[in-house]
C-alpha cells in the first residue's frame, strides 16, 4: 500500500553511460515508512538507480524527487533528507571512528548538543563502543560496514538508501541489522533496500521491485509478484525472482 | 620447482602485470621528460662551470650531491616500509603461495633493479654523452660512467630494501627511539656532500664523502667521463664501490631468510602506517562550537598528519632549506638575475607535489551525498593544505633571501628582483598547489568502486601529469616574468621610483595569484560536481 505522501518519486528516469543504457525509463514511488526491496541480477542497474537517488549520478532524462525536492535541481535540500550506505563503503582510513562520525554529523547538520550522545548511543547499539578511538583503517570489513550504517543514520534522515547492507557482516550482526532495518521502517523512515539476500526482502519489504537490464520488470507486494510469475501462493521469493527474471 | 625457476616465474608475472599499455605510455612520457631535463641540467651545468672556471672537484662534489639526494629519498622510503614495494595481489597470491621468503626477496630486487636500469639508462647515457662531448672524451667512457651510475642506483635499491627488512613492526618504544636516531644519522651522513658547497669547507668532509656510496659513485663516474688519469685511488674507489654493492646485497639476502612480509607496506596513500600508529588514535577532531567549514579544515589537517603527509612535508622542506641556504651562501644566486627564477621554481614546485594525491585520500561519495557546497569544500580543503605549506616555506624563503639582500644593500635596483622573488616563490607554491588540486579533481580517483578500470585510470594519471606540468608552468609564468622584468624596470626608472614600482609589481603579482587561485578552485569544485566516476 503506497502512502499518499511519497518520500521518493522517480519519473521516467533514464541513465546512459556512453552507449550503455543503465536505466531505461524507470518510474517508481516509495511512500513514507515503506521498505522497498530492490532485487535484480548483477549489473541490472540497482546501484545506478540508488546513486541517482542520492545525487551522486545525474539523470540523463527524467527526474528523482526525495522529500518533494528534485535531486538534480535542489540537491542540497534533497540530500538533507537522505542517508546512504554504498555497496563498498570507503571510509577515511586516517580518522578514528569517533572523529569520522563527528565529521559526518557536522556536515549533515546534526546539532552540537545532540551529536556526542547520538554517536555514543549508536556505537553502543552496534556494539562498537570499544572501537570509538580506533583508526578506521585498522577495523575489520564488518566493523567498517557498521560504522557506515551509523554514518547513514546519524542525522535521522527521512529516507535511507541501503545498497547491500549485510555485506561482510557476521551472522549475529546480520540478524541484528536485519531487525534494525525493520525497526527503521516501523519508525517511519522510508527505506530503499538493494539486496541479493532474498530472505531479508521477503521478511521486511513492504513491496519489492525487480529490476533487470535497466527496467523494472515487476513491482508489488510478494503476493502480487507470485501472481505475476504464475507461482503458487506459498512460493518462495527466490522461485518468483527466478521466474520473473528468466522471462525478460 | 627450484629457486631460480620460482624467481623467474615471479619476475615474469610481475613484468606482465607492470608493463601494461598505460605504463608503456607513462614510461615514454617520463623518458621524454627525463631526457629533456638532463639535457637542460647538463647544458646549464657545463656553461656555468666554463663561465666560472669550476674545477673537477666542484663538478665531482655536485654529482656527489645529486647522488646523495637520490640516496636520501630511498633511505626515507626504506624507513617507511616501501623499500620492497608490494601490491595487494602480492599479499593475496604470492605471500600465501609455498614460495620461500628469500625467493620473493630475490625476485622483487631483481624486478626493481631491471626496471630501474631500463628506465634510467637512456637519460643517464645522454647526460654522460653530453659531458664526454664537452670534455673531449670517448663515447665508451660515457657508457662506462653510465654503468657505474646505474650500479649505484641499484645499490640504492638494495639499501632501501635492507632498511625495510631491518624494521620490525613490534619494536618497543626504546628501540623505536634508537631506530629514529639511526634514521636521522643516516640522512645527515648522506647529506654531508652539501657542506662541500660552502666556500672554505674543511677537506676532511671531502674524505668522509669519498667513502660513502654516493661519493664513491660520483668520483668514479666523473673520473671516467672527464678522462682523468687512472690512479691507485681510483682503483680503490671502484673496489670500495663494489664492496658496498655486494655488502648491501648480501645483507638483504641474509635478512630475507625468515618471513618478513608484515614489515612491508601496501601502497595506499589514504591509510595511516598501521605498524607505526597501532590500532588506537587519540581523538583530535573537535567539532563542538565550530562552523562546518572549520571542521572540514580540521579534518583535512588530521588526515594529513595521520597519513604522515605533514611529516614528509617538513622533512622535504628541511632538505630544501639546507640545499637553498648553502647554495645561496656559495654565491651562485648572485651570479645572474635568472637565478631568481631558480629560487621561484624550486621553492614553488613544492606546492604541486603535496596536492597531487589529495583526492586519493578524499572520500567523495560522502561529500557528494551531503548537502555541502562542493566548491566551498574544495576551497576549505585548499586552505587547510596551503597554510602549513606556506608556514614551512616562508622561513626557507627568508633564509635564502637574507644573504642575498645583505649582499645587495648598496645596489637598490638589484634588490627589487630579490624582493619580488621571495614572496613570488610562495605565490608560485600556492598557485601550483591550486593547480594540483584542480587536476586531481578533474582526473584523480577517490575511491575503489569506480567505473574506470585500473588501466584507464593509469592513462588518466599520465594525462593529468602532462597537463598539470605544462599548465602549472604556464600559470606561474606571469609571476616569473614580473620578477625578470623587475631588474630592467628598476634600472630604467631609477632609484627614486623604486618604492612605487615595488608596490605596483607586488600588487600585480598578488592580484594575479588571488584571481588565478579563485579560478582554479572554482573549476575544481565544478569538476567534482559533474564527475560521475567517483
Amino acid at each position: 500500500m503506497v502512502s499518499p505522501d511519497n518520500e521518493i518519486e522517480i519519473g521516467n528516469l533514464t541513465k546512459v553511460y556512453g552507449k550503455v543504457v543503465a536505466l531505461n525509463n524507470v518510474s517508481l514511488e516509495v511512500g513514507s515508512g515503506e521498505i522497498l526491496g530492490l532485487l535484480g541480477p548483477n549489473g541490472a542497474g540497482k546501484s545506478t538507480l540508488m546513486k541517482v537517488v542520492v545525487g551522486i549520478l545525474r539523470p540523463t532524462t527524467g527526474y528523482v524527487k526525495v522529500g518533494g525536492c528534485d535531486v538534480a535541481k535542489e540537491p542540497e535540500a534533497a540530500k538533507k533528507n537522505v542517508g546512504y550506505l554504498p555497496e563498498n563503503p570507503s571510509l577515511y582510513t586516517g580518522l578514528t571512528v569517533n572523529e569520522f562520525l563527528r565529521f559526518l554529523g557536522k556536515i549533515r547538520d546534526v546539532p552540537d548538543d545532540l551529536l556526542r550522545d547520538k554517536i555514543s548511543e549508536a556505537l553502543m547499539t552496534f556494539s562498537l563502543e570499544e572501537k570509538a578511538d580506533a583508526l578506521l583503517g585498522t577495523l575489520s570489513k564488518g566493523m567498517k560496514q557498521k560504522v557506515a550504517l551509523i554514518a547513514a543514520t546519524l542525522h535521522d534522515p527521512k529516507v535511507l538508501v541501503l545498497d547491500e547492507p549485510l555485506t561482510a557482516l557476521d551472522p549475529k550482526s546480520q540478524v541484528f541489522v536485519n531487525s534494525w532495518i525493520a525497526a527503521q521502517g516501523r519508525g517511519g523512515t522510508t527505506v530503499l533496500l538493494s539486496t541479493h539476500n532474498l530472505e531479508i526482502a521477503q521478511d521486511h519489504a513492504t513491496r519489492i521491485a525487480i529490476i533487470d537490464k535497466g527496467s523494472i520488470v515487476a513491482l508489488g507486494a510478494l503476493e502480487s509478484l507470485r501472481k505475476m510469475a504464475d507461482a503458487g501462493k506459498d512460493a518462495r521469493l527466490d522461485e518468483v525472482f527466478l521466474k520473473l527474471t528468466a522471462e525478460t | 620447482m627450484n629457486s631460480w625457476s620460482t624467481v623467474a616465474t615471479l619476475v615474469r608475472y610481475w613484468m606482465k602485470g607492470r608493463f601494461t599499455r598505460a605504463t608503456a605510455v607513462a614510461m615514454l612520457v617520463g623518458e621524454s621528460f627525463g631526457l629533456l631535463l638532463v639535457l637542460f641540467v647538463g647544458g646549464t651545468f657545463l656553461s656555468f662551470s666554463s663561465r666560472f672556471n669550476l674545477g673537477g672537484s666542484i663538478s665531482d662534489a655536485s654529482l656527489s650531491l645529486l647522488f646523495a639526494f637520490f640516496l636520501v629519498g630511498l633511505i626515507q622510503s626504506g624507513f617507511n616500509g616501501s623499500g620492497l614495494p608490494v601490491s595487494s595481489a602480492d599479499v593475496d597470491y604470492v605471500f600465501t603461495a609455498p614460495v620461500r621468503p628469500r625467493e620473493v626477496f630475490a625476485a622483487k630486487v631483481l624486478m626493481n633493479s631491471v626496471t630501474t636500469v631500463l628506465l634510467s639508462f637512456p637519460p643517464v647515457l645522454v647526460l654522460y654523452l653530453r659531458f664526454a662531448e664537452s670534455y673531449g672524451t670517448s663515447a665508451g667512457s660515457a657508457v662506462l660512467a653510465g654503468m657505474v651510475t646505474l650500479a649505484f642506483f641499484v645499490m640504492g635499491l638494495f639499501l632501501s630494501a635492507d632498511i625495510t627488512l631491518s624494521m620490525n613492526s613490534r619494536l618497543g618504544p626504546r628501540l623505536k627511539l634508537f631506530r629514529n636516531g639511526l634514521m636521522a644519522a643516516v640522512v645527515v651522513i648522506s647529506l654531508v656532500p652539501l657542506a662541500l658547497l660552502i666556500p672554505g669547507a674543511p677537506p676532511l668532509l671531502g674524505e668522509v664523502v669519498d667513502v660513502l656510496p654516493s661519493g664513491l659513485a660520483a668520483q668514479v663516474s666523473f673520473n671516467l667521463v672527464s678522462g682523468a688519469r687512472w690512479t691507485v685511488a681510483t682503483g680503490l674507489g671502484l673496489a670500495a664501490l663494489g664492496a658496498w654493492f655486494l655488502g648491501l646485497l648480501a645483507l638483504g639476502v641474509r635478512m630475507a631468510r625468515s618471513q618478513f612480509y608484515e614489515v612491508l607496506r601496501l601502497e595506499d596513500p589514504g591509510s595511516p602506517a598501521t605498524g607505526e600508529g597501532g590500532e588506537k588514535g587519540s581523538s583530535r577532531l573537535e567539532t563542538r562550537g565550530l562552523s562546518v567549514w572549520a571542521v572540514v579544515r580540521s579534518k583535512e589537517r588530521v588526515m594529513m598528519s595521520r597519513t604522515k603527509e605533514t611529516r614528509s612535508m617538513l622533512i622535504n622542506t628541511l632538505f630544501l632549506a639546507g640545499f637553498m641556504v648553502i647554495y645561496s651562501l656559495s654565491g651562485v644566486f648572485q651570479s645572474s638575475p635568472t637565478s631568481f627564477l631558480f629560487i621561484l621554481f624550486i621553492i614553488g614546485s613544492f606546492g604541486s607535489g603535496t596536492a597531487a594525491r589529495w583526492l586519493e585520500k578524499e572520500r567523495l561519495w560522502i561529500i557528494k551525498t551531503s548537502p555541502l557546497d562542493l566548491t566551498r569544500y574544495v576551497r576549505e580543503a585548499y586552505r587547510a593544505r596551503v597554510t602549513p605549506l606556506l608556514l614551512l616555506l616562508s622561513p626557507v624563503a627568508a633564509a635564502v633571501g637574507a644573504p642575498l639582500v645583505l649582499g645587495d644593500l648598496n645596489h637598490p635596483t638589484s634588490l627589487l628582483p630579490i624582493g619580488l622573488s621571495l614572496p613570488g616563490a610562495l605565490e608560485v607554491a600556492a598557485v601550483m598547489m591550486g593547480g594540483g588540486m584542480y587536476f586531481a579533481a578533474r582526473y584523480g580517483q577517490s575511491t575503489a568502486d569506480d567505473l574506470l578500470l585500473a588501466q584507464g585510470q593509469d592513462l588518466t594519471d599520465v594525462k593529468r601529469f602532462l597537463y598539470q606540468t605544462v599548465i602549472n608552468l604556464l600559470l606561474v609564468s606571469p609571476i616569473m616574468a614580473l620578477v625578470l622584468a623587475a631588474g630592467p624596470a628598476a634600472t630604467a626608472l631609477g632609484a627614486s621610483s623604486l618604492v612605487p614600482l615595488s608596490a605596483a609589481l607586488l600588487g600585480v603579482a598578488l592580484a594575479y595569484t588571488v584571481l588565478i587561485l579563485n579560478y582554479l578552485l572554482s573549476a575544481a569544485g565544478r569538476s567534482l560536481r559533474t564527475r560521475e566516476d567517483l
